[in-house]
């Protein structure tokens, strides 16, 4: 396809150490009970993913990630944990299989997109030489910013940006809603004598 | 070693779907809601790595513009975006300015390479003024003898090592000159930014367009983990309980009657 | 500024900086009645935005976001298909907006009325916003923005029945799951062609058959599946519809899976087409059995079921189904049925889940038995129901007759026999959990005591004007069929033409 190959740099083996500890965090993920652990583990893996992005000279995503991904996340799931529970019950078995199977078929067919793929870092795969390249090329003629992220996110998907907004707006509306004033918490605590209204027989 | 170059090649993409199916597999096998919202993330996380992995290039650098191109006349006074910027008009009356006072320039020079794009911008000003003063005296002179203007830069004097001022220059950060182009005049920055970058054609520049798309994502993965847990917490103080098992006993029970509890507590022994 | 170059942003723009106000309104009417001056205005936009499509001459108009080219920039692309979409979402909206005020002051806590309408207005954005762009993962993000609130919306149904709140718990996981494989899918195509806009896409995809592009068919056609409900994906939907509050769910049974389905249709046609190698036999293999199956089997399930909304919720499964079959011909005719089928279905399921609410307000339940002997005591709200009712079975002079006669001609036209005779066994079933409903209603006494002993009056008039509006659309479109019909034909002969004639 292209005349492009990939070398055996440092680079691989600092890529390679990075994905594994990855790997092994979310086992570790899967396999623990204990709810706290978790949610730090998950502190850890998007700490680890930003860390990951510095290698693929995502810096802003990294940055991005490290304070919204490992900090605000957890911060959540912290906070989450610990409204609800600490500790995840053994659960019934019966439906790990279909899960291995739906995970199965999904992981097979990535995987077999993945023989068509162009070879990581290529510089001539499509996704590089088209519109990414353009902006690279097009950003100092029509914004000169020098982050060229900054300027595709502020400028020429804008719009992309301000429903990113949006989302956060939803999100404050939706957990206000949930749980804010009138909210109806706590007015419907364990109440399993007495069934429903909506659904009285 | 064929097999081996393929496998260079796409190992990453592997591994990246090993860690989105883990988080997969978590949402659908594990039954506490907490646990789900993890696995979610953990999923979303993951389709992050891929995205940010098709847009990697090798050898290729973060998308910032570095200004490599400085690096590309050895340092010549002329090409620096931040010395053409106060105006197209009078570049030949700047290097005669700085030959005329070489110890202002100097310290201007320093300045300008200070790093500080407030400082630099103050230091411009200052050397427009300047510039202005001399330019008259000097306007015929000055585009006479451009050259002399390098050479001032060249072979500074004293107080400022010509090695000194020549690593500066090639570590200088396109941000900074850009900033300070800003601040003089928009065009003109982006022009002189354009032609930079023409020169400096030889510096690869990662993809940027799937960071932007994950700066997006991202942000919309914490929105849906914000609203999911506000759930589970909700669910917990109606149910007493996040395991899923469990909720469903509870809303058969309410449903059915208490043959169901029996049912579900059958099923499980 | 020119109003009519600004017209393509104006449907997104409007209710996008209306619904933060919402936020600011003191509880009570002042933010119902913004909320509806919203969907109003919206709705003349679009409006507007149909007329001016349909009589431009390249059939299309496209609006630069923020005036950068695409593929650069975001693009807003507007043919027909999309314009009607933009209409039946924005005129749902007008409708059960209005509507809803008695109903929410009877489900929804006062003090949470302004968060409420907002969260509603801004699940009409998103979903306007999904269906207005030309820009792949501007879906996604316009996808989120409108599920994140209807999750919300769905658990504002626990102040009546906690189990809205599970309910809303799977629709998000599920949902966020299907969001995800969307992306995943525009990752690959991505990575394939190196561009987000439609058309380039479409573009760039023809001729190109790698294993990527497969596979990003593949995570589209799933995660679209699982938003719009597609048949063994569905689990989400009848919990969802059911236990959410009567207003949202009337709103969202009418928009939400339509959007979806739509979607569907424009990666299918509109950015595969029938270049791509997979198109034949994901119809054929995939789209079709899987119709065919949710028609009857969601039918089956509705006929047991002895809750009317839950009942009406696997029903949408089965009509889904419809849609799917229509598309899956690949034919003008079947695309033309299935889009018929989009508009019309969101008439009679809204009319119907109006109808739902009216009993909600006032017996207290959507129980069938809450729905004994309406007739006497409800007669307005009964007749609403039982023309609805006919129309979604599919009896002459309603849109559900039209809806089923563009799709048996379809079935007929693509050589599926079998699909026809299949259609009309269904629409028995449909009589059979219908005429169940309706028999109810008509020929059984009333309760005189208990907890279904309904007051002898029927909705106040603010809920029973909008209903009997929808109704009415229900009789006219299915009388008058030049809006819907050669509206939807042209669309989808614009939209065969662009995927490249038959597969």
């Amino acid at each position: 396809m292209s005349a492009f190959e990939v070398e055996l740099t440092p680079i691989v083996f600092l890529d390679l150490s990075l994905l594994t500890m990855l790997i092994l965090v979310a086992f570790a993920m899967l396999r623990s009970r204990h709810l706290f652990a978790v949610v730090m583990l998950s502190g850890i893996y998007s700490l680890l993913s930003a860390a990951f992005f510095v290698s693929l000279d995502a810096v802003d995503v990294a940055f991005t990630e490290a304070a919204v991904g490992a900090g605000v996340s957890t911060v959540l799931m912290l906070a989450g944990m610990l409204l609800t529970a600490r500790r995840e019950k053994p659960k019934t078995p019966g439906r790990a299989p279909v899960a291995l199977a739906v995970v199965f078929v999904t992981g097979a067919a990535l995987a077999y997109a993945t023989i068509d793929m162009p070879a990581f870092g290529d510089p001539d795969a499509p996704a590089n030489s088209y519109v990414g390249q353009q902006y690279v090329d097009e950003t100092p003629n029509d914004i000169a910013v020098p982050n060229i992220v900054t300027a595709v996110l502020a400028s020429y998907r804008g719009f992309d940006t301000m429903g990113e907004t949006m989302v956060i707006f939803t999100a404050g509306v939706a957990v206000m809603l949930l749980l804010g004033l009138g909210s109806a918490r706590g007015g419907r605590e364990v109440s399993d004598a007495e069934p429903e209204d909506g659904e009285a027989k | 070693m064929e097999w081996f170059d393929f496998v260079l090649e796409r190992y990453n993409y592997w591994i990246v779907i090993i860690l989105m199916m883990t988080g997969l597999y978590i949402v659908f096998a594990r039954g506490n809601l907490v646990k789900k919202i993890v696995g979610l993330n953990l999923f979303q996380t993951s389709v992050f790595i891929y995205y940010l992995t098709i847009g990697k290039i090798a050898g290729g650098t973060a998308p910032i513009y570095v200004g490599g191109e400085l690096d590309h006349g050895g340092g010549h006074g002329e090409e620096a975006p931040g010395h053409d910027a106060p105006g197209h008009d009078a570049p030949q009356g700047s290097d005669a300015s700085l030959h005329e006072t070489p110890e202002g320039a100097s310290d201007h020079v320093n300045d300008l390479f200070g790093g500080e794009a407030g400082s630099d911008k103050i230091a411009n000003d200052f050397a427009s003024n300047d510039l202005k003063e001399t330019l008259k005296d000097f306007q015929a002179q000055g585009a006479a003898a451009p050259t002399g203007g390098e050479a001032s830069l060249h072979t500074p004097p004293e107080g400022v090592d010509g090695k000194i001022a020549n690593d500066a220059f090639q570590n200088i950060k396109k941000p900074e000159s850009i900033e300070f182009s800003i601040g003089d005049g928009h065009e003109a920055g982006a022009n002189s930014l354009a032609d930079a970058v023409h020169q400096a054609s030889e510096v690869i520049y990662t993809n940027p367009l799937p960071h932007v798309l994950i700066l997006t994502a991202i942000v919309v993965g914490v929105a849906t983990t914000a609203v999911g847990l506000a759930l589970a917490v909700r669910i917990r103080e109606a149910y007493g309980t996040i395991e899923e098992d469990e909720l469903e006993v509870i809303d058969n029970v309410a449903e059915f009657g208490e043959e169901a509890r029996a049912r579900a507590e059958g099923a499980a022994s | 500024m020119n109003f009519a170059e600004q017209l393509p942003v104006l449907p997104i723009i409007t209710p996008l900086v209306m619904a933060p106000v919402t936020l600011l309104l003191p509880k009570g009417r002042a933010p119902w009645a913004w909320a509806t001056l919203a969907s109003w205005l919206t709705f003349a936009a679009c409006v507007f935005l149909l007329r001016e499509v349909s009589a431009s001459s390249a059939g299309f108009i496209s609006y630069h976001l923020g005036d950068w080219a695409p593929p650069l920039g975001i693009e807003y692309r507007v043919d027909l298909a999309n314009a009607l979409v933009l209409l039946l979402v924005s005129g749902i909206a007008s409708l059960v907006f209005p509507f809803a005020y008695r109903s929410v002051q009877l489900e929804i806590d006062e003090r949470q009325s302004s968060l409420f309408y907002g969260a509603l207005l801004i699940c009409m954005t998103g979903l306007l916003g999904v269906t207005i762009t030309g820009d792949a993962f501007n879906v996604f993000v316009f996808l989120e923005i409108s599920s994140l609130s209807t999750y919300a919306l769905i658990a504002m149904g626990a102040r009546r029945d906690r189990r809205a709140l599970t309910a809303s718990f799977n629709y998000l996981v599920m949902g966020t799951i299907g969001a995800t494989f969307f992306v995943i899918g525009i990752g690959l195509l991505y990575q394939a062609t190196g561009t987000l806009n439609m058309a380039d896409l479409h573009d760039k995809l023809a001729g190109n058959h790698s294993r990527v592009v497969d596979a990003g068919f593949a995570f589209i056609v799933v995660g679209m599946g699982l938003k719009l409900a597609m048949f063994p994906m569905h689990l989400w939907l009848p919990n969802a519809y059911t236990y959410a509050p009567s207003a949202v769910s009337a709103f969202i049974a009418a928009t939400a899976t339509k959007v979806a389905v739509y979607v569907l249709i424009r990666f299918l046609y509109s950015i595969f087409g029938f270049d791509f190698s997979f198109m034949g036999s994901a119809f054929t293999f995939v789209l079709l059995p899987l119709g065919l199956a949710g028609m009857f089997v969601a039918s089956f399930v509705a006929v047991f079921q002895d809750d009317v909304k839950r009942m009406l919720a696997y029903s949408s499964v089965a009509q889904i189904g419809y849609m799917l079959l229509g598309l899956s011909f690949a034919t003008v005719e079947g695309l033309t049925a299935s889009l018929v089928h989009v508009f019309n279905h969101a008439l009679m399921k809204g009319a119907l889940f109006m109808a739902v609410a009216c009993v909600v307000l006032r017996a207290g339940s959507h129980s069938v038995e809450a729905f004994a002997g309406l007739a006497r005591r409800m007669p307005f709200t009964t007749w609403a129901f039982i023309l609805s009712g006919l129309s979604l079975i599919g009896v002459p002079l309603t849109v559900g007759f039209i809806s089923k006669w563009y799709l048996l001609q379809a079935a007929f036209a693509a050589g599926h026999w079998y699909a026809g005779f299949l259609i009309v066994a269904s629409s028995l079933i449909a009589l059979l959990y219908v005429g169940r409903i309706v028999e109810v209603m008509v020929l059984r006494e009333p309760a005189e005591e208990g907890k279904y002993a309904i007051p002898a009056r029927d909705a106040p008039l603010s809920m029973l004007i909008p209903m009997w509006i929808m109704v009415a659309a229900n009789i006219y479109f299915g009388v008058n069929t030049e809006l819907t019909g050669e509206i939807a034909r042209r669309a989808a002969e614009a939209l065969m033409m662009v995927a490249g004639g038959a597969p």
